[in-house]
């Protein structure tokens, strides 16, 4: 390729947004690092004589209803948020991976059922599937991935199907065809790799996205299950004393919404820096 | 080129299609429950006789695909069974909650158009500006809110600024219909917050764009005033894409109905599935989850046809 890029300086509005991004989502992700060697208190460790304790220098965070240490519940229940929206995207990918590509490179009828499905799934509003299926298997941490990593993968196959439809086009894919190369081969070394641009903020979306959904169930109740803390919860549980103990509802809601938008400002940062560098 | 009736009946075709896979979705994840559905419904303690009799009544006995005939039918009769906690007729049940999810999601979509055409149309004014970047970050905070969490807080809010709004009182709109919309405002407001981010996001985007284009720059100078081109080129164009986004944002304010509607415990759909899950009422389950999908399947198809006839190049692809 002739036309390299001297694309060395960052334009500021993405550097902005990774910062920010990064950040935020750095809270989340070191509270959760440290919370797998030390939290403050157990998480689970109640204590009657300290009810309802307002943030102090003790508990910096305060202290919930059956006097159990907010800030280490916190730390602890990221690990869920965390670890459910990186399984569930990652089946969501290989799902979206192994239905659109072949969707897109095929064309014709295995293009239409496999979008026809997959449209059939977006129809269904919110976390609606997902609570059939919670409904259905049962509440759990396993179910949950599952059931989101369903919910999420036609999102990922319209990405592949519309980026194999540009580049089958592309003279080196003709060339390989020409070659004899087989379609399997050609999909999975061919065609991939070159996906993967697109599918990044894809993926990184589809984080924030998931974790809108998981923390959602789990403040319905049909996510993670008691006595494990999880952020949405966490919040249920808080909303009966949030008059009296509002923090409770401000740390957890806090927490959930930096991973959330650290997650939204590094992929807003992708769009601005891909759409900038196109000039 | 496709005609417009080709194009209308090859959208025709998709929706029953469409309808069609979503029904047999609904319908095989009902029947592929680990075990006997009517041992699971009724629990570990009932008598084999008392799950015989509940295998019959649902007509568990009978084939798979006659099975999912008659429910087929049911569906389309609005009558697609009766529930098993409540013994009523799904249909029934479905209609006394109906007010509530759809005036809230209504609500929350005017709140939507409200707010976000106004702050779109300044924030496009002047790319780039302060005013316009302070906008944009707040756009991206709200984003970022489930609407629960909007709810609590605004809960946090109101509760100690008007007494009004007062929470968890739910108003029908045959007794009072000033009350039944004040008790939906709070929140119709925690779920349009989101999309009213998203909505405007993608309004200034498009706003901008069209404002650069040829046809914007040759108006300027025919002399026409800048709110001129605004309202009648401007707008009229960035809204043959809003539609599209509409229908999408609508399907999310009915998903998000759900889960609000438990935090200020308003008798809407939402709570009816939650109580369906937890009492394993299966044929009131399916019901509700078909009859939404149902909702957001007509939406999308009536957002393709309008779009198709606002901006007939679309047709060609």
């Amino acid at each position: 390729m002739s036309s390299q890029k001297t694309q060395s300086k960052r334009s500021p509005e993405a550097s902005a947004f990774y910062i920010a991004g990064l950040i935020l989502l750095g809270i989340v992700v070191v509270a959760f690092v440290i919370s797998l060697f030390w939290t403050p208190y157990a998480p689970d460790a109640t204590d009657a004589a300290s009810k309802f304790l307002p943030p102090s220098l003790e508990h910096p965070f305060g202290t919930d209803n059956f006097g159990r240490d907010v800030l280490s519940r916190v730390m602890s229940a990221s690990k869920y948020t965390i670890f459910i929206s990186a399984a569930g995207v990652a089946i969501a990918l290989i799902l979206g991976t192994v239905s659109g590509i072949p969707a897109g490179y095929y064309g014709g009828f295995t293009d239409r059922g496999i979008m026809l499905l997959g449209n059939s799934i977006m129809c269904f509003p919110g976390i609606l599937l997902a609570l059939v299926a919670v409904a259905v298997f049962g509440a759990s941490v396993t179910n949950v991935i599952w059931a989101l990593g369903l919910v999420f993968a036609p999102t990922f196959a319209r990405v592949c199907r519309l980026g194999t439809m540009e580049i089958k086009e592309l003279d080196y894919i003709t060339h390989a065809r020409v070659m004899g190369v087989k379609p399997v081969r050609i999909m999975t070394f061919h065609i991939f790799p070159n996906l993967v641009s697109q599918l990044l903020p894809a993926t990184v979306i589809g984080l924030a996205n998931m974790t809108l959904f998981e923390s959602g169930m789990s403040y319905l109740g049909l996510g993670v299950q008691p006595p494990d803390a999880s952020f949405g919860k966490m919040l249920s549980d808080a909303q009966a004393y949030f008059r009296v103990a509002p923090w409770l509802v401000i740390f957890p809601a806090m927490m959930l919404i930096f991973y959330i938008l650290g997650l939204y400002f590094i992929s807003e940062g992708m769009r601005v820096s891909l759409t900038k560098g196109g000039k | 080129m496709q005609s417009k009736a080709g194009y209308l009946i090859g959208k025709l075709v998709e929706l029953l299609l469409t309808l069609l896979v979503v029904s047999l979705l609904v319908f095989t994840a009902f029947s592929i429950i680990p075990g006997d559905a009517a041992r699971v419904m009724l629990g570990p303690e009932a008598s084999q006789a008392q799950v015989d009799l509940l295998r019959a009544e649902l007509g568990l006995d009978k084939p798979l695909i006659v099975r999912y005939g008659s429910w087929l039918i049911g569906l389309l009769t609005f009558n697609p069974g009766t529930s098993y906690a409540y013994h009523m007729s799904v249909g029934e049940l479905i209609a006394q909650r109906l007010p509530v999810t759809i005036g809230m999601s209504a609500i929350a979509m005017i709140m939507v158009i409200v707010i976000s055409y106004p702050m779109a149309v300044l924030s496009a004014r002047k790319p780039g500006r302060f005013g316009d970047q302070v906008c944009s970050v707040i756009g991206h905070i709200l984003f970022a809110i489930p609407p629960y969490v909007a709810s609590l807080l605004l809960i946090l809010l109101a509760g100690s600024l008007f007494s009004l709004l007062t929470v968890g009182n739910y108003v029908s709109p045959s007794d009072d219909f000033i009350g039944y919309v004040g008790c939906l405002i709070l929140p119709s407001f925690a779920i349009a917050l989101p999309k009213i981010a998203m909505s405007f996001k993608f309004l200034r985007s498009s706003i901008i764009e069209q404002r650069t284009s040829d046809y914007v720059r040759t108006s300027k100078s025919h002399g026409l005033s800048d709110f001129k081109i605004l309202i009648r080129h401007v707008l009229p164009n960035s809204n043959v894409s809003s539609i599209t986004i509409i229908s999408i944002i609508l399907s999310d304010i009915l998903g998000g109905s759900l889960i609000v509607e438990q935090v200020f415990n308003l008798p809407g759909l939402g709570r009816l599935l939650l109580s369906a899950i937890s009492r394993r009422d299966f044929p009131l389950l399916s019901g509700i989850v078909f009859y939404l999908a149902f909702i957001t399947v007509i939406l999308y198809f009536l957002s393709d046809i309008a779009a198709s006839l606002a901006d007939p190049r679309i047709r060609l692809k």
